[in-house]
């Protein structure tokens, strides 16, 4: 098996997510009639079915919904970094994204916590993780 | 709403089961729908309606297992053939749906993979989204486990609750000679020393990995009149799907789906939760028990550590729980687990394991049953009855 991490695949729906990743711009489709900011990225709003959305820039606070610990790597890739930590992060804009909280260890981590947007470079890529707030 | 169907579960098939190496996943959907048509006192030309579990990634070097294949190998021509796409459980409903609009007479429901033995689940395991995988998340585990985790903040649940279900569904297991885990007693100790997989979960809190397969023959009511077994009425159903996956959804730490399809299906079926004998439910892992149970009614959130104390879900318990061993313990049949061991409880044909004097519980005269797909993001509930 590969021991290289696995990239994000680009699509008609995440493209613009992407992005705005490797300018360090966390963006998120917004409805433009009802206001409903979502993720995953998808063609129309799921609350209204309204298709025109613009891009806003979220602000890359929010806190811990809910995570957790890594104790066996399910691809080689991530084998160097176990345990770690998988969180769904509720962004102060509304949307959960799933992302890592990185900088601590995994006993720090709790439910509700404040974090806030840290970027990991990777070549041309750059993936919106988390770290912890005072 | 109809207020009660005409449908019933005659036959079950069994196959082989646990590590299995050599075999196809084609070859276990098809000796489980034979067994079952034989142990409905049927033959091949009877099956009019052929329905098949979800269609798992095929393992190197064999064919996708779609329904033609299943239908072609037990040398059938239903007039209805059908199988799920992704994981929503709908099974019997549609199975009741062609029987009542007199489309079939006789309808197999089948599954089998060599999930075990083969590099099946690892492509399905790589099929998560780019999107996840670039952060190490892989497979329904961790979802599973970031339900449970928001479940433990919410409202305080966790390994001291999930310990009941994982030893009191080993103790059902030994005593089924089918079981993976026939003949290996598990303690409260042994629990908290399996190792953690992806925490809050140990490896004790998932479900097994299983070669094999299962099914099950449902008819009218009227034609299973003349059938060998005593037959097993569904006398309710329900469904519900939140549908979302982990990041969208809003039902993570309840209520899932189980709250409405189960009040569905006790509606139709005419019945309160104090006439249930027995729950098989859908145990992908120990918290799926816990907060199905909870959705259904049984206890209030949180309430679980104190409800399932006590061994109430043992043999000799109040409220038995999947009795075969269920998914953690006995084997991983997707939903037919526990729907052919409700019927196999309510048939008078489960031995040593058999609800009764053998094992200090009550005869069985309705048992309630769920069926569970993606993270929680499909439900459905049965309530089958003695005929
Ligand atoms: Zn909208």
């Amino acid at each position: 098996m590969d021991n290289v991490k696995p990239l994000p695949l680009i699509n008609g729906d995440n493209e613009q997510f992407w992005k705005g990743c490797a300018r360090h711009e966390l963006r998120f489709q917004k409805c433009r009639r009802c206001g409903f900011v979502r993720w995953p990225p998808s063609f129309l709003c799921p609350e209204c079915h309204y298709t025109d959305a613009e891009m806003i820039r979220a602000s890359g606070r929010g806190r811990v919904y809910s995570f957790v610990v890594y104790h066996m790597a399910y691809h080689q890739g991530f084998t160097d970094d176990l345990p770690y930590v998988v969180a769904l992060v509720e962004l102060a804009e509304g949307p959960r994204f799933l992302s890592n909280i990185v900088g601590c260890e995994p006993d720090d981590v709790a439910c509700d916590m404040p974090v806030e947007v840290v970027w990991d470079d990777i070549g041309e890529w750059s993936l919106p993780k988390f770290r912890l707030l005072p | 709403m109809k207020p009660s169907n005409g449908c019933a579960v005659v036959g079950v098939g069994y196959t082989s089961q646990g590590r299995v190496p050599g075999r196809t996943m084609l070859s276990f959907h098809v000796e489980a729908a034979a067994q079952a048509i034989a142990d409905a006192g049927l033959t091949g030309k009877d099956i009019d309606g052929l329905i098949c579990y979800r269609h798992f990634p095929a393992a190197t070097g064999e064919p996708d297992v779609t329904p033609y294949l299943v239908a072609e190998h037990l040398g059938i021509s239903p007039t209805y053939l059908s199988q799920e796409a992704n994981c929503a459980r709908s099974h019997l409903l549609h199975a009741i749906a062609a029987l009542e609009a007199g489309e079939c007479n006789y309808v197999v429901i089948s599954y089998g993979h060599n999930a075990l033995s083969s590099d099946s689940i690892l492509k399905l395991l790589y099929q998560k989204g780019s999107e996840e995988m670039v952060f190490g998340h892989f497979g329904a585990t961790a979802d599973y486990a970031l339900a449970a985790r928001r479940a433990m903040h919410l409202f305080g649940t966790g390994p001291e609750t999930w310990k009941h279900i994982a030893v009191g569904q080993r103790k059902w297991a030994n005593l089924n000679p089918r079981a993976m885990h026939h003949g290996r007693p598990m303690t409260f100790d042994d629990y908290f020393n399996s190792r953690l997989v992806v925490e809050p979960f140990r490896l004790f809190d998932n479900c097994l990995i299983t070669d094999g397969g299962r099914a099950c023959v449902v008819t009218t009511v009227e034609r299973a009149r003349d059938l060998p077994h005593r037959p097993v009425r569904i006398m309710g159903f329900g469904h519900h799907h939140p549908s979302s996956g982990v990041q969208r959804a809003r039902h993570l730490a309840g209520p899932t789906g189980a709250k409405r399809a189960g009040e569905r299906a006790l509606r139709m079926a005419g019945v309160a939760l104090s006439d249930i004998d027995a729950c098989e439910i859908y145990d992908c892992f120990t918290y799926t028990v816990e907060i199905t149970l909870q959705d259904l009614g049984f206890f209030g959130p949180g309430e679980g550590a104190d409800w399932f104390a006590g061994g109430r879900i043992e043999p000799g318990g109040a409220m038995p729980v999947n009795t075969s061993g269920g998914l953690l313990s006995e084997s991983y049949q997707m939903g037919l687990t526990p729907v052919t061991e409700a019927v196999m409880q309510l048939m008078g044909r489960c031995g040593d394991r058999q609800m009764g004097p053998a094992t200090r519980t009550k005869e069985p005269e309705v048992i309630l049953c769920t069926d569970n797909g993606g993270t929680l993001q499909s439900c459905a509930c049965y309530v089958f009855g003695r005929e």
